[in-house]
């Protein structure tokens, strides 16, 4: 799991069956900078932006925990074409860099 | 598996079930020297891992499925193992 920013939703006029009515998230993924509390770090990171399939109900400035791979697809019962997803709403970060 | 330090820890109370009573821990990949290398990653952990304390972290999602004990969890890292000592040198 990474964690990372929702910068974005995304709706879709046509889809796959599978992934009708689903919601989708637009992520920025954090680097090392965004731990830190006071980062200074822009929120956009220079990580490529992911669209993250979401059944918890994130909001655009909230921070998630996004799972990628095959891992992502196990919660569902059909084969679904889905590679990334939104496994936790982060309430809290606890972090302390060594050195 | 990747080496990785771990350098804190993560609160969601909204997430999968399966995450429920588990510690996410946030786990930085180090390298030979122990340095940063690469973006942290939040792994469970069964194994009691410290804060800085250096661990192997696996992508294996079918066997922390299993740790997990339900097999329609998302679940992908988990901390495998403590690291106690780490030998280092360019092989002959």
């Amino acid at each position: 799991m990474r964690l990372g920013t929702v910068i974005g939703r995304v709706t879709l006029s046509k889809s796959v069956e599978g992934l009708r009515g689903a919601r989708w998230l637009v992520v920025s993924p954090f680097t090392r900078e965004h731990f830190t509390a006071a980062s200074k770090a822009p929120v956009v990171s220079k990580e490529p932006s992911v669209v993250v399939y979401d059944d918890l109900g994130g909001g655009v400035g909230q921070t998630i925990g996004f799972i990628e791979g095959r891992e992502a697809a196990m919660p569902f019962d059909q084969p679904t074409p889905i590679d990334a997803i939104d496994a936790a709403l982060v309430d809290n970060i606890f972090y302390s860099p060594f050195k | 598996m990747v080496l990785a330090r771990i350098e804190g820890n993560v609160v969601a109370t909204r997430k999968h079930p399966s995450f429920e009573g588990w510690r996410l821990l946030i786990c930085q990949p180090i390298n030979l020297k122990g340095e940063p290398d690469g973006t942290p990653q939040v792994a469970i952990d069964a194994q009691g891992a410290g804060l800085h304390q250096r661990v192997i972290i696996s992508s294996d999602g079918a066997a922390t499925r299993a740790a997990v004990g339900d097999p329609k969890s998302p679940a992908r890292w988990m901390v495998v193992g403590l690291v106690d000592e780490l030998g280092t040198g360019a092989p002959a």
